[in-house]
């Protein structure tokens, strides 16, 4: 989930006063508050990160993350050998590339075509319903495509019964690799492009009024306003998302690409990305370390990245720096 | 959603009418409005056909496939299913998860971000990089799993789906950003008043922070009610399963849909499209409850001007 205008910690102004305040008596209630959160973000978050010692083990259940004998690089090496590595390093990035510019695409200009619709009740209603993908999960979404792909039992679907009509030959959907980065991307489109536009939207609204009357008095039309002053003005937005995406470059969408796609090995080669990779390793081989050190190696390249694509952005658009 | 103008909505009126007011529709117009249209019916389509599907007898369903309107209508699926026990067991397997999820979430997240939003010297911001890491860098499947399975010992528990996702770093921001905008002055005559930290925190600040809370606790709901990943990774007990799990079960295999009914004759291809309902319906429910706060709620890129 990503939006704009996250600014943790940064508040010089305003909060000077909570300073200003000589403190009474000693308070533990702000301890009382934090202390859930830090706890189970030290379980859940960094502890697993601390696990990643098992990328350097030969990990086996019996002995533990504690006992278990060291290998080195050696789970690393095995992975970038195993020929699998180039294939699915190249799938993720290639379908999160997809994934990033279509929902980033889509969500802009349904902002944009959003923003020209005049009743406020119309406008909600539209949104309510542009929205509703996103609360649908994976699960559902696969049996949504299933019945345009497949229908029951394998017998057609909804697509092909439409090519049929056009005299087009159908096509075993589940069956072809080649069309799946398309259709996954589309799938990812459908559920996020309405939660985009409204993050969209919110900036929109956010645009001084006197921008849109300097255009209307210059006699810009709508369309020159939405492309020339909307969607400049959207850009540190933009920048955000594309920073908060590039983070999750190297990450599979697992829960999509996994409850899509599922075991169906003849989509492995343009629909497997480290997520599913790993998971399946994991189910199959209970290999831990080798996919410990895969997990590592996707954290560390999401870091880099993040942290690259940070500085970018700072340079380019500093105003909308995250931290 | 239309954030800011609902928030600063005394201050400037929605849009003044010079704007709204175009005085001839344009071609731009137009277009958004089909474009907006045709978006809006290829996200209800799939919803409408698989009501519409769940609705069609089983015949009709495997001979001539999905259709636009259930004919000839029947209602089979549902009551196989709702005549299992499995679903009513699913059904409250999710709800546990969903609600104990949302509550944990909800009270760690909010106090977290109130201590972010605080603003306190050598505390706020560290917390705040503290919780903004877990954005960036984890650890990965592996050991998650070696912590909940091996560590927590939470293998067939629902806290094992329940605890991993309790905390997002990312709704801990949305939540900061909206309690920043909390009013000092009432802040300092709560403390005058010799209101505690926590008295503050639920007295005066909850009460102020109704749409974010409604927010938080709608994404919260949605991740936990549709969470299925750690279930099929943690529980092993069918009848802990998940509604979501159930569902992802009945698509991989025919066998698991005969288990679900009474009959082993099971409207198969139905009661897959009628589970589908069943899992989507609440979550769907939820969210015009929400949806009015949602608005004022969501505002983190337009509160910055």
């Amino acid at each position: 989930m990503n939006t704009p205008g996250i600014r943790p910690a940064v508040a010089p102004h305003k909060r000077r006063s909570s300073r200003s305040q000589p403190a009474q008596k000693r308070d533990y209630g702000l301890v009382i508050l934090a202390a859930p959160a830090v706890i189970l973000l030290l379980v859940f978050a960094y502890g697993p990160m601390a696990g990643l010692i098992v990328a350097f083990q030969d990990f086996n259940i019996a002995d533990g993350v504690f006992a278990s004998p060291w290998a080195g690089l050696e789970n690393f090496r095995f992975f970038f050998t195993s020929g699998d590595a180039t294939r699915i390093m190249r799938n993720t990035l290639l379908l999160n590339v997809l994934f990033l510019s279509a929902t980033l695409a889509v969500g802009v200009m349904l902002a944009l075509m959003l923003n020209e619709i005049r009743g406020k009740v119309t406008k909600r209603f539209f949104q309510s319903v542009i929205f509703v993908p996103y609360f649908v999960s994976p699960i559902v979404v696969s049996i949504f495509l299933q019945a345009f792909l497949a229908g029951p039992g394998g017998r057609g679907g909804l697509i092909n019964d439409a090519a049929g009509l056009f005299g087009i030959p159908s096509v075993t959907w589940y069956t072809e690799p080649g069309p799946w980065p398309w259709i996954l991307t589309l799938v990812k489109v459908w559920q996020l492009g309405g939660y985009m536009s409204v993050i969209f939207l919110a900036a929109i609204t956010a645009i001084p009024e006197e921008v849109y009357e300097a255009g209307e008095i210059d006699g810009a039309s709508r369309a020159q306003m939405a492309w020339r002053i909307t969607t400049p003005l959207l850009k540190p937005t933009a920048a955000i998302l594309l920073v908060l995406g590039v983070g999750r470059i190297f990450y599979g969408d697992f829960a999509t690409i996994y409850a899509i796609v599922g075991d169906n090995g003849t989509l492995f080669p343009t629909t497997d990305v480290i997520d599913t990779y790993v998971f399946r390793a994991l189910r199959t081989r209970g290999d831990f370390g080798v996919t410990a050190a895969i997990g590592l190696v996707q954290s560390v390249v999401g870091f880099v990245l993040v942290v690259v694509a940070t500085m970018v952005q700072r340079r380019y658009a500093k105003e909308t720096s995250i931290l | 959603m239309t954030a800011t103008v609902e928030r600063t909505a005394p201050v400037t009126k929605v849009r003044p009418p010079s704007r709204r007011k175009s005085r001839r529709l344009e071609p731009f117009t137009i277009a958004s409005y089909a474009g907006v249209i045709c978006f809006g019916l290829v996200c209800a389509i799939p919803f409408w056909m698989v009501v519409a599907g769940s609705l069609t007898a089983e015949s009709a369903l495997s001979q001539r496939g999905y259709s636009f309107w259930p004919a000839p209508f029947s209602l089979d699926a549902y009551t196989t299913l709702f005549q299992g026990t499995r679903v009513w067991l699913s059904y409250g397997a999710t709800i546990f998860i969903t609600g104990i999820g949302t509550a944990i979430a909800l009270a760690a997240t909010s106090g977290i971000a109130w201590v972010i939003a605080r603003g306190l010297r050598r505390v706020s911001r560290p917390l705040a990089v503290f919780a903004y890491i877990p954005m960036l860098f984890n650890g990965g499947l592996v050991p998650m799993y070696i912590l909940i399975t091996q560590i927590l010992q939470l293998q067939n528990s629902w806290f094992a789906v329940i605890l991993p996702l309790v905390i997002a770093p990312f709704l801990v921001f949305v939540q900061v950003s909206f309690f920043r905008a909390t009013p000092q002055e009432i802040l300092d005559a709560a403390r005058i008043d010799g209101a505690g930290e926590l008295r503050i925190f639920f007295q005066v600040v909850l009460p102020l922070s109704t749409p974010v809370i409604a927010v938080i606790a709608l994404f919260y709901a949605v991740t936990f009610w549709n969470e299925w990943f750690h279930a099929l990774l943690f529980l092993s007990q069918p009848e802990k399963f998940p509604l979501q799990l159930v569902l992802q079960n009945l698509i991989s295999s025919v066998t698991n849909a005969a288990e679900l009914g009474t009959t082993s004759a099971a409207p198969v291809y139905q009661m897959r499209l009628a589970m589908t309902v069943i899992t989507i319906g609440p979550i769907l429910l939820a969210y015009p409850f929400a949806q009015r706060y949602f608005v004022k709620g969501l505002t983190l890129g337009a509160t910055k001007g």
